[in-house]
């Protein structure tokens, strides 16, 4: 399956969960995330992510 | 096959470091009172948080003016302010002369660069593959010791053993050096009480891995240590001095940290027995007591950061220069977050992450791999160890320490095979 993963942490970005904390909903594509939104683990910007195989 | 380098002994053979290191992370059965006491009197104290715990002198630390930062909010706040709050001054003086220019003695950008390139090889999809191929095999060989025995000490016969032979598993060592190696990694450690053996271990540490990415350059294999030897970011390898420093530290960061870790989750669950069953009979809840047991008894309850402008948290200023004790325990134990915050109990129902692997750049870049060795490790006890107790005619399982917290024992019974 195909997620987007944090290359400085190794945080993933899971659609079905989003980030509730980080005021993205449940269900949130990736595409719709604001470009301002910062990894929970360890604040890296959005564009620090990549799609990963997992 | 070429011979792999040998590694130097200590030049005083009789030099015991293990004592020694027991000094520096003290006796103290339990400083959350006192960690609590100092968060109710705001999120900066001025002075240091280890000599709240112990009258051995900080060498390198302990002349430096510096405050703690206590409590969730605040503790967050330094982690994530790196521009702010630096590491390269904070651990130059200690952390970098035991191991070098490793990424912890480091800031953006020179981090930044070097943290993604070994991230890469600690990303949970390539570190799950290790759980089969490396830690299974450390942890079934360490059981198969004494599970005919009906009883065992899980600190001294398992949970000390473990994570440091995945280390030596990862870096190929040739087990009859395995004693000297674990050795020299502790003894390194000494150069922030001012002990000689502290760089002598550094440099004999450092010749060892010299010599081991000489021959894996010349003959990569499919190991970790060729991985790293041979990796490219932007075309650039990384450079020898901070590829070595990071193996130096590897023991350290990786190995005392998850022998901390999965030994407090062990005692944690074997004093609360109902939440051992529970974990027993649906192990979908492991992750969730590995994180309580991280949060409850975090092997590392403080970290340095230096301030580098002068600033202010919640109000209460910090003047540029100071160091600060970042305590990482008395966020995990804040009860603003946590509801009774003391109390072990994985089915606690958090609005926040515990801070344990830290937060920010720096946050633990092996949090993936010591998840995978704590279920492993987890799920093979209870498996083969049926009926799991504590043993009631030895003394219960004491946690004891300031910094790197660990029990000295953990006497349990079980059901013979
Ligand atoms: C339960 C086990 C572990 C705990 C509690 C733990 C805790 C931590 C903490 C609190 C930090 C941040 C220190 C700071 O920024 O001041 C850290 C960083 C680090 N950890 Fe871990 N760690 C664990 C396991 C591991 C393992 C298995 C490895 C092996 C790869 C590892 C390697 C590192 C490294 C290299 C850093 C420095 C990262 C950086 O500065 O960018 N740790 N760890
Ligand atoms: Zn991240």
């Amino acid at each position: 399956m195909k997620k987007w993963m944090c290359m400085n942490c190794g945080w993933i970005y899971e659609q079905e969960l989003g980030d509730p904390i980080g005021g993205i909903a449940p269900g949130t594509a990736w595409e719709d995330i604001p470009e301002d939104w910062k990894c929970p683990d360890c604040g890296s910007l959005k564009s620090e992510f990549e799609m990963e195989e997992v | 096959m070429t011979a792999l380098p040998k590694l130097e002994d200590l030049e005083d053979k009789s030099f015991d470091p293990f004592m020694v290191e027991k000094l520096s992370t003290g006796n103290c059965p339990d400083p959350y009172p006192r960690i609590h006491e100092l968060r109710q009197q705001g999120p900066v104290v001025e002075g240091s948080y280890r000599k709240n715990f112990t009258d051995v002198p900080d060498v390198q630390m302990g002349h430096l003016p510096q405050v703690m930062v206590l409590g969730y909010d605040a503790v967050l706040h330094v982690l994530t302010h790196p521009e702010v709050f630096r590491n390269k001054e904070a651990f130059a003086p200690n952390l970098g002369r035991s191991f070098g220019n490793t990424i912890t003695v480091m800031d953006a950008p020179e981090h930044t660069r070097f943290r993604k390139i070994f991230q890469k090889a600690f990303l949970p999809n390539v570190v799950t593959k290790w759980g089969e191929t490396v830690v299974d095999p450390v942890v079934n060989r360490l059981m198969d010791g004494f599970i005919a025995t009906g009883e065992a000490d899980l600190i001294e016969q398992f949970t000390h053993h473990y994570p440091f032979q995945v280390i030596y598993a990862q870096v190929e060592l040739d087990p009859a050096q395995a004693p000297v190696f674990h050795k020299l990694a502790i003894a390194q450690i000494l150069s922030s009480i001012g002990a000689p053996q502290g760089p002598e271990a550094s440099g004999k540490l450092g010749a060892f891995f010299a010599e081991l990415l000489r021959q894996k350059r010349a003959n990569p294999g499919t190991d970790l240590i060729s991985h790293l030897a041979t990796v490219e970011a932007d075309g650039e390898r990384l450079p020898d001095d901070v590829l070595i420093s990071f193996l130096r530290q590897l023991m350290n960061a990786g190995g005392d940290t998850t022998f901390r870790g999965t030994s407090v989750l062990l005692t944690g669950l074997l004093t609360h027995p109902e939440q051992l069953r529970a974990v027993s009979e649906d192990r979908s809840l492991i992750p969730a007591a590995i994180d309580e047991a991280l949060r409850w008894e975090g092997p590392v309850t403080s970290t340095f950061r230096y301030c580098a402008q002068d600033t202010e948290i919640q109000g209460h200023p910090i003047k540029a220069g100071t160091f600060v004790n970042t305590v990482l325990a008395s966020a995990n134990r804040d009860p603003a977050k946590f509801e009774n915050p003391d109390a072990f109990n994985i089915f606690r129902k958090n609005t926040v992450r515990h801070l344990a692997f830290a937060s920010g750049p720096h946050l633990c870049i092996g949090q993936h791999l010591a998840r995978v060795e704590m279920t492993r490790a987890l799920n093979a006890i209870l498996d083969r160890l049926p009926n799991l107790r504590l043993d009631p005619d030895k003394p219960a399982p004491a946690i004891t320490g300031h910094l790197l917290r660990v029990p000295e024992h953990l006497w349990v019974k079980f059901d013979r095979a």
